[in-house]
């Protein structure tokens, strides 16, 4: 199969992700991959996808096919999205044929929407992936995000299309596990940080999500400088002004201000999906249970 | 820090979990010679004799970050295998390969930055090529390398104003480190010179060249 589609929409920040450049840290590179990666996955298994697909933000966006012939899966977040005009499901998935249209529309809720097709993405891997890397301009189409214009060939054979069972949308705080230097911060300042509400900013991209310290709990925490350290997705650093930041999956693969705490790994893509003014609370939880969350695959 | 001398023994490690999916093995809290030589032999080590379950070492100014999958290893596994290796480490080894990078020194904080230190700035020059320095570590930008560490006469602190943003080869010089850019990036650093050698290339099958423990003689370019 193969198919050419061409995108007439794209909102800003709009990349060709897989999932991810993984072990080139120490090169000073982060894996990127997707904000959602269950989501991801979940728009893969309604196409059949192979190798890649296409992230949106709250935006959306329009594509056309221009040849060939095509099934379409998409998921994450919720999101408006029209064949030829005609309202879909989403998540979902349709077959595109030549000339037709498909149109992303922000919906109720999420940050980052998923489109995989039935097919490889047609793209350079560098250094083994094809995931855009905004933070060092690496992969997709030029190392930069997509815009109206762009071609993007879809090649190969798909898969089987199996449509995933709807996830059940979690609610309640977002897990933690004490971060790398939690020790560092007075107890006092932990326990607010675990009772205090945090409002989502609109300062959030791939690389980090800054958040608002209504209470501000950090405003005179005084930190020394660190010797500058490993960083994971999930980290949430205070900086020297006391504003939280979490950083996320194009992150800078070491850093020197303080982390408190990190996002588990089965709450990092509903932390992501979280829109501006978004109010949140933290619940610690060991690494131990974060791990079994995973291994339950409830992630 | 030139003409240190080998530790007899290494700084006793701290493990501590990096989220759900690694862990910090931590040399101490501040960058010190030994703590950066330690976290460099032990992800020799790991290179030469890997931990089953570990998918990523990266070695930092004073420790190392193993990345592992928490569906198939666990991290009690995997701390009981560093604490093994631990005991038969040497810091006094070392696989660094040498290199000799030519620096035009013509920075824009270089009369600055000896004046500071009360040098001249061909003294300044001089005292900075004196001794070859060691990549203590890489990985905070694409090809990026901290060098260090000088000896504390050359301890500078960093600016008080950010750059934003210093070419590729941009030689930076602060907290007694040299460092070396391979991409754009904006810093606090003090800019002292430029070189040709670009320390990335993403097209490349091994993307860096430097890596921690190398040792890189600093010249004037000709």
């Amino acid at each position: 199969m193969s198919a050419v589609v061409t995108m007439v929409r794209v909102g800003p920040l709009t990349t060709i992700q897989d999932e991810g450049r993984f072990g080139m840290l120490r090169h000073g590179i982060s894996a990127s991959g997707p904000m959602d990666r269950a989501a991801f996955v979940a728009a893969g298994q309604w196409a059949g996808a192979g190798r890649g697909g296409l992230e949106c933000t709250r935006a959306g966006l329009d594509l056309r096919l221009e040849s060939g012939n095509c099934l379409v899966g998409f998921a994450g977040g919720d999101f408006v999205v029209r064949h030829n005009g005609a309202p879909q499901e989403w998540p979902g998935a349709v077959r595109l044929a030549p000339g037709d249209s498909l149109a992303v529309t922000p919906g109720r809720w999420g940050n980052y929407g998923y489109l995989r097709f039935g097919g490889d993405i047609a793209a350079m891997p560098v250094l083994g992936s094809i995931a855009t890397n905004s933070r060092a301009g690496l992969g997709g189409l030029d190392g930069r995000a997509l815009r109206a214009g762009d071609a993007i060939a879809i090649e190969g054979e798909s898969r089987t299309p199996m449509p995933p069972l709807a996830a059940e949308k979690a609610e309640g705080p977002i897990r933690v596990t004490w971060g790398l230097h939690a020790d560092l911060f007075p107890a006092g300042l932990r326990q607010q940080f675990l009772t205090g509400h945090f409002v989502v900013s609109s300062r959030l991209d791939r690389m980090g999500v800054q958040l608002e310290d209504k209470e501000r709990v950090f405003a005179d925490a005084a930190l020394l400088s660190l010797a500058s350290d490993a960083i994971m997705p999930g980290d949430v650093q205070i900086l020297g002004d006391g504003t939280p930041i979490v950083l996320m999956c194009d992150h800078q693969p070491t850093g020197g201000y303080p982390r408190i705490a990190t996002v588990i790994t089965a709450d990092l893509d509903r932390f992501a999906q979280l829109r501006p003014g978004s109010d949140l609370t933290f619940a610690a939880v060991t690494v131990e249970h974060a791990q079994q969350l995973l291994r339950r695959g409830t992630g | 820090m030139a003409g240190w001398s080998a530790p007899e023994t290494l700084p006793r490690p701290t493990l501590i979990p990096l989220g759900d999916s690694a862990v910090v093995v931590r040399f101490g809290t501040v960058l010190t010679d030994s703590a950066n030589r330690a976290a460099i032999a032990l992800a020799d080590t790991l290179t030469l004799a890997p931990i089953a379950g570990v998918i990523e070492v990266m070695p930092n100014l004073i420790s190392l970050l193993l990345r592992y999958d928490p569906r198939t290893a666990s991290a009690a596994t995997i701390l009981g295998e560093v604490r093994l290796r631990m005991a038969s480490l040497s810091a006094t080894g070392g696989t660094g390969r040498r290199w000799s990078l030519a620096v035009t020194f013509d920075g824009a904080d270089l009369e600055s930055a000896a004046a500071a230190l009360g040098m001249t700035r061909a003294a300044f020059i001089a005292a900075h090529n004196s001794v070859p320095l060691r990549v203590l570590a890489t990985g905070f930008a694409p090809g990026f390398v901290y060098c260090g560490l000088h000896r504390d006469e050359l301890a500078l602190p960093r600016r008080s104003a950010v750059r934003p943003a210093v070419p590729p080869g941009s030689v930076l010089f602060a907290a007694g480190q040299t460092a070396i850019t391979a991409t754009e990036i904006p810093t606090g650093w003090h800019v002292i010179g430029r070189t040709e050698f670009r320390n990335f290339d993403p097209q490349g099958e091994v993307p860096t060249r430097l890596s921690a423990g190398d040792m890189i003689d600093f010249a004037v370019a000709p």
